[in-house]
C-alpha cells in the first residue's frame, strides 16, 4: 500500500514526568493498551487468525459428509495439480483481472477530463459514475443478465438497429469472459475515478504552469507532469483492482446457472472453491484451493511492488 | 483559444457518453420494472411500458420474503458498523498513542489478516458458527464482521495524523488514556469514523458469500443472497426481477444521495494517502 | 449524544441478537411451531392448505412453510442438518436419502402404520436397512409435451405412445421454421426431464446397478446423449445458449418451441397459464431401443434433531394420510402418492392426457443416486454443456464425466 505508514514507536517527549511517576504512568498506560485491544485481538483471534491456521491444516484432510475428517496428508494438493478445472479456474480469474485492469487507464482518462478547470458539473459527473459502486452486485448481475439477453436483451436490441446480430452475451463461451469484465469495470469505474480524481488534485498547479511557460501543449503537460506525480495512486488502485478481480465470485455466481456453456469459460477461482467446500461437500479440497489462491495473490502482489520501482515516482 | 472551447465541448460529450453508459442500464431497470412480462421480451423494445403496471413490486414479495430480509439486512450492516466503530477505534488509539508490551508484535498479526484473501477463512468461520448453533441467526450474520482489522489500520492511520500537541496537553493535565480517546481523540476524528462506518455498511449490505453459507433460511438471509434465488427460479419474470434488485438497492442509493460528499471523499481518503 | 445514540443501538443490538439468536429453546408449554422446508414454490399454496388443516385438528402445532430454490436446497440443507437446524420436518428425494439415514439424520418411523397405501417402489426407496424414514409424498414421471397449435400449422400429426425417437426427429424438422420464430423441440440439458431418460431408452444407465461404477463410458449411454446433441446439431432446438438466457420452459410457454420433454409436475403450471392451458397436451414418452422413463418420488422425513419430535412426526402422518393427498392432488401440480387420490389429480386438469403418467410406471426406473450424490451430479451439466454446444463430441463429453464420477465414487468408500 501507498499509505505512509507513520513510525510506531513514539519520540518520547522532554516533557515526560521523570522517575517513579513515569514508571507508574507507563504500567497504567500499558494495561489500558492492552485492554484497549483486548476486543479486537479476541474477535481477529477467534475468527481470523485461528480459522486462518485451520484452513491450512483442513488442506490435509479429507471430510466426511457431516463433518467428520481424517488426515490425508498431500492428497489433496497432488489432486489439485492434477486437476484441469483448477488451471482453468486460475486462467479465468487471470483473465478476468487482466481484463478488469483496462478499467483503470480508462478512469485515469476520466480524471483527468474531469479535473479541468474550467468544467463544470464536475461533482455530477462523479456522483453518476459512483452509483454501481453502491450498487448491490447482486442486483447489478441480474440487471446485467437481461441486459445480456440474447433474444430480447437491450444490448443485441440496440446493435440490431445497425444491423449486427449479436450473441447470447453471458451465455457463449466465446463472449461471456468479455461480458463478463465489462460488468467489473462498469462496477469499479467509479471507485477507482474517484481515487484517481483525489490523486490529482495534490498535483501542484505550479507544475503544469511552469511546464506551460517551457511550451508544453495539454499532451506534453500529461505526460511529463501527470503520468509521473499520479503514479502511485495507479499503483494503489491497480493493486486493489487485482486483488479483487483476483477474487471475483458473486457475478459468476449469479450469472451462471449450472449448465451454463459459458460456465467453463468463466469459472474464478473463488467460485470452484465455493462450489468445493459448501456445494460438494469437500471442505478439505476447497481449503487447498484457498491456499492455491493465497499464494497466488501474494506472489502477484510481490512481483507488483517490485516492478512499481521502475515506474512509479516517488516525489 | 477556440482549441481550448473545442477541448472543452469534446470534454463534455466524452464525459456525458460515459454517463448514459452508466446510468443507462438503471433507468432500462426502472422502466422494466413497470412493464408487463410480454412488454419486457418485445423484439424491437418499447422504451416506455405499454401499460404502467406495478404488478411486479407486488409478485416479488410473494416470491421472496424482502421484508424480512431488509430487516434482517438493515440489523446485520447497523450491528457490524456500531461494533467496529467502537472496537476497531479503541484499538486504533492504542496503537497510535499508547506504550505497551507487544505493540509492534499484535500490530504486524492484525496487519497479516489485512493482507490475506478472505476465502482462507471462510471455511473454519462457517464451521464456528455451525458448531455454536448459529445458522439462521442474526449473531451468525454479525458477530465475524464485527472485528475488521482494516477499519483498526485505517483508523490508526486517521490518529496517527492528528497533532500529538493535543492529547500531550490533556495528559499533562491528569487526563488517563481512556478520556484522551473519548474527549479529545473521537471528537477529532469524526472524518475517518464516518468514512469507516459508511464503507462497513456498503460492504455489509452487499455482502454476498458469507450470507449465502450461514444462512439456510429464506426468511433469515439477507437481501444480497435472497436476490440471487431470484435468478435462481428461471421462471420468474423481468419484471418481477428488477423490481426486487431495485428495492433491494434502493436503501443505499437513497443513504448515498443524502451524503454523497463524505461517502466518496471517505472513499477517496482510503487510496490517496500516498 | 453520540455516546447515547450508539449505547442505544448497541442496545437494540443485544435485544435482537438475543430475539433471533439460536433455535436451541424449547418450551414444552404453549404452542409448537414446526418448520417444514420445501424446494418447489409451484406447491407451497397447496401445502399452505395442508398446514391448515393441520393445525386444525392439532390447535397446538403450528407450521411454518421454508422454501428454499432446487438449485441450493441440498447445499443448504447440508449444513443445516450438521449444525443442528435442520427445518424439522423436510422433504428428502431418492438419491439422498441413503447419506442422511446412514448418518442418523433421519427420525426413524418404527410406529406402526400402515404403508400399502403408497407404491411399493416409493416404500423401498424410504428404507434403510429395514427401517422406515420417510413417508412418500408424490411421484412423477416425464412426458412429451406438445404445443398443438404448433403441430396443426405444421400438418404434423400429435404425438402419441407409438413414437419413437425417429418420430421426434422428422417431427422436429417439419415443425422448425426457417426464421427462428419456431423450433420443433427444445434440447433441454436437463437429467431428470431429459438425458436420463434417453440413456435409458438407449438401453445405457449412469450408474452401475450395483452402485459403483459410472455407466458413461459405456456406448448406449452415450446415444442417448447423442440424442439431444444431434438435436442442437440439426438446428431443429435453440442453442445451448439460447436456452440458458431463457428457460425452455419459458419457451415452450410462449410457442418459441413445439415439443418440450417435460415432468408430471408442469400439469399444474401450463394449467394455471392462459396461453398453454388451452394449446398444449401431453404424451408418453418416445421409445428408444425400449421404452423408458425416469420416476422419482418426493417423502416427508422428520429430522433426528428436531427438538419437537412428537409434533414433527405427527404432521409426518397426517401429510402421508389421505386428507393431505387429496388436497394436493386438487391442486394438480404433483401426483400424489397415497392410492386412490390419483384421480383428483387427473381431473384437476382434463383437458390435458395426464393418465400417461400414471400409466407409464409400468416402464420406470428411479432416480439414481449413490451415497454422496452431488459431488458427480453436479458435475453433469457443466461437462455435457460443452457436447451440446458442439465443442466435444459426446464421445469426448462422456469419457471426462466417466472418469470424474469414477473418481467421485472411489471416493464414497
Amino acid at each position: 500500500m501507498t499509505t505512509t505508514a507513520q513510525p510506531l514507536t513514539r519520540p518520547r517527549g522532554e516533557s515526560a514526568p521523570p522517575g517513579g511517576r513515569r514508571s507508574l504512568r507507563r504500567t497504567t498506560e500499558a494495561r489500558w493498551g492492552l485492554l484497549m485491544i483486548a476486543p479486537l485481538g479476541l474477535g481477529l483471534a477467534v475468527f481470523y487468525l485461528w480459522p486462518m491456521l485451520q484452513t491450512f491444516y483442513f488442506g490435509f484432510t479429507a471430510w466426511g459428509p457431516f463433518g467428520d475428517s481424517t488426515w490425508t496428508g498431500l492428497d489433496n494438493y497432488l489432486r489439485l495439480l492434477a486437476d484441469e478445472k483448477v488451471w482453468a479456474a486460475l486462467r479465468n480469474s487471470l483473465a478476468y483481472t487482466g481484463l478488469v485492469l483496462l478499467g483503470v487507464p480508462l478512469a485515469l482518462v476520466f480524471a483527468v477530463l474531469l479535473d479541468q478547470r474550467k468544467l463544470r458539473g464536475r461533482g455530477l459527473f462523479r456522483t453518476l459514475y459512483f452509483l454501481p459502486v453502491v450498487t448491490m452486485p447482486s442486483a447489478v448481475a441480474l440487471l446485467w443478465q437481461y441486459l445480456y439477453n440474447g433474444d430480447f436483451g437491450l444490448v443485441n436490441q440496440a446493435l440490431a438497429t445497425v444491423g449486427v446480430a449479436g450473441p447470447s452475451w453471458a451465455s457463449d463461451p466465446g463472449t461471456a469472459m468479455f461480458a463478463l469484465a465489462a460488468v467489473g469495470v462498469w462496477m469499479g469505474f467509479g471507485y477507482n475515478l474517484v481515487i484517481l480524481m483525489a490523486g490529482l488534485q495534490t498535483v501542484p498547479r505550479q507544475l503544469y504552469e511552469a511546464a506551460a511557460i517551457d511550451g508544453a501543449g495539454t499532451v506534453r503537460q500529461f505526460v511529463s507532469v501527470t503520468v509521473p506525480m499520479i503514479s502511485p495512486t495507479v499503483f494503489f488502485v491497480s493493486v486493489i483492482t487485482i486483488i479483487n478481480g483476483l477474487q471475483m465470485f458473486d457475478l459468476v455466481y449469479l450469472m451462471m446457472p449450472p449448465g451454463s456453456p459459458a460456465l467453463p469459460a468463466t469459472q474464478t477461482v473463488v467460485h470452484l472453491f465455493y462450489q468445493k467446500s459448501f456445494v460438494q461437500n469437500d471442505p478439505g479440497y476447497g481449503a487447498a484451493i484457498a491456499v492455491l489462491l493465497f499464494a497466488v495473490i501474494g506472489l502477484l502482489t510481490v512481483l507488483q511492488f517490485r516492478l512499481q520501482r521502475r515506474w512509479v515516482h516517488r516525489g | 483559444m477556440a482549441s481550448r472551447r473545442s477541448a472543452l465541448v469534446v470534454s463534455y460529450a466524452v464525459l456525458a457518453l460515459g454517463a448514459v453508459l452508466v446510468v443507462g442500464p438503471f433507468v432500462w431497470e426502472l422502466l422494466t420494472s413497470f412493464k408487463t412480462y410480454p412488454d419486457s421480451v418485445r423484439v424491437p423494445p418499447s422504451l416506455l411500458p405499454a401499460t404502467w403496471d406495478a404488478s411486479g413490486y407486488t409478485r416479488v414479495f410473494e416470491l421472496v420474503p424482502l421484508g424480512r430480509q431488509f430487516v434482517n439486512t438493515a440489523l446485520m450492516a447497523a450491528g457490524r458498523t456500531v461494533a467496529q466503530l467502537v472496537i476497531c477505534s479503541l484499538a486504533a488509539f492504542a496503537f497510535a498513542r499508547l506504550e505497551f508490551p507487544g505493540r509492534r508484535f499484535f500490530f504486524g498479526l492484525f496487519l497479516v489478516v489485512l493482507m490475506v484473501p478472505a476465502q482462507l477463512f471462510v471455511i473454519p468461520q462457517f464451521l464456528i458458527v455451525q458448531r455454536l448453533g448459529w445458522l439462521n441467526s442474526m449473531a451468525a450474520l454479525i458477530v465475524p464482521g464485527m472485528f475488521s482489522a482494516f477499519g483498526t489500520f485505517m483508523l490508526r492511520q486517521f490518529f496517527a495524523g492528528l497533532p500529538r500537541e493535543l492529547d500531550e496537553a490533556a495528559e499533562i493535565d491528569g487526563c488517563g488514556p481512556l478520556r484522551r480517546y473519548w474527549r479529545v481523540l473521537l471528537p477529532l476524528s469524526r472524518p475517518g469514523l464516518l468514512a469507516l462506518a459508511v464503507l462497513t455498511l456498503l460492504w455489509s449490505w452487499n455482502d454476498l458469500l458469507w450470507p449465502l453459507i450461514v444462512t439456510t433460511d429464506p426468511e433469515s438471509t439477507t437481501l444480497s443472497a435472497g436476490l440471487a434465488t431470484l435468478s435462481g427460479q428461471h421462471n420468474v419474470e423481468y419484471p418481477t426481477v428488477m423490481a426486487g434488485a431495485l428495492l433491494a438497492t434502493a436503501p443505499v442509493i437513497v443513504i448515498f444521495a443524502i451524503l454523497q460528499k463524505q461517502i466518496i471523499e471517505g472513499i477517496a481518503t482510503t487510496g490517496s494517502k500516498g | 449524544m453520540a455516546g447515547r445514540l450508539s449505547c442505544l443501538i448497541a442496545g437494540a443490538l443485544v435485544t435482537a441478537l438475543a430475539g433471533c439468536g439460536g433455535s436451541g429453546s424449547s418450551d414444552s408449554a404453549g404452542p409448537v411451531e414446526i418448520t417444514y422446508g420445501i424446494w418447489d414454490v409451484d406447491q407451497q399454496p397447496a401445502l399452505e392448505q395442508v398446514a391448515a388443516a393441520f393445525t386444525k385438528a392439532n390447535p397446538g402445532i403450528k407450521i411454518k412453510i421454508q422454501t428454499t430454490g432446487w438449485d441450493d436446497y441440498w447445499a443448504k440443507l447440508k449444513a443445516a442438518a450438521t449444525g443442528g437446524v435442520a427445518p424439522d420436518v423436510f422433504w428428502m428425494n431418492g438419491s439422498n436419502i441413503k447419506l442422511y439415514a446412514s448418518n442418523g439424520m433421519l427420525l426413524p418411523l418404527t410406529d406402526k402404520r400402515d404403508l400399502s397405501v403408497y407404491p411399493k417402489a416409493l416404500v423401498d426407496l424410504y428404507t434403510y436397512e429395514g427401517t422406515t424414514y420417510g413417508l412418500p409424498k408424490d411421484f412423477d414421471t416425464i412426458g412429451l409435451w406438445y404445443n398443438k397449435k404448433l403441430f396443426d400449422a405444421a400438418g404434423v400429426k400429435y404425438p402419441d405412445a407409438s413414437w419413437t425417437w425417429a418420430d421426434v426427429q422428422s417431427a422436429a424438422k417439419k415443425l422448425t421454421k426457417a426464421d427462428g420464430s419456431v423450433y420443433g423441440i427444445a434440447a433441454a440439458l436437463n437429467n431428470q426431464a431429459g438425458f436420463y431418460n434417453t440413456i435409458a431408452q438407449a438401453g445405457g444407465y449412469v450408474l452401475s446397478p450395483d452402485g459403483t461404477k459410472s455407466g458413461y463410458d459405456q456406448p448406449a449411454t452415450i446415444e442417448g446423449i447423442r440424442f439431444w446433441t444431434d438435436l442442437v446439431k440439426n438446428g431443429v432446438s435453440p442453442t445451448q445458449q439460447q436456452m440458458t438466457d431463457t428457460e425452455p420452459t419459458v419457451m415452450f410457454e410462449s410457442g418459441k418451441v413445439a415439443m418440450y420433454y417435460g415432468g408430471s409436475w408442469y400439469a399444474g403450471r401450463f394449467n394455471k397459464n392462459p396461453s398453454t392451458k388451452d394449446t398444449v397436451d401431453v404424451a408418453p414418452l418416445p421409445a428408444g431401443k425400449t421404452k423408458a422413463v425416469v420416476t422419482h418420488g418426493v417423502a416427508n422425513v422428520v429430522s433426528a434433531k428436531s427438538a419437537h419430535q412428537e409434533a414433527a412426526t405427527k404432521f409426518v402422518d397426517f401429510l402421508g394420510g389421505k386428507e393431505a393427498a387429496d388436497i394436493v392432488g386438487k391442486a394438480g401440480s404433483v401426483i400424489p402418492a397415497y392410492s386412490g387420490t390419483q384421480q383428483a389429480w387427473i381431473d384437476a386438469a382434463p383437458q390435458f392426457k395426464l393418465k400417461i403418467f400414471i400409466d407409464q410406471l409400468d416402464v420406470s426406473f428411479p432416480w439414481p443416486g449413490s451415497k454422496n450424490t452431488p459431488a458427480w451430479m453436479d458435475e453433469e451439466m457443466p461437462v455435457l454443456a460443452k457436447a451440446w454446444t458442439g465443442e466435444v463430441t459426446p464421445e469426448q463429453a462422456a469419457a471426462t464425466l466417466a472418469a470424474t464420477m469414477n473418481s467421485a465414487l472411489g471416493a464414497e468408500r
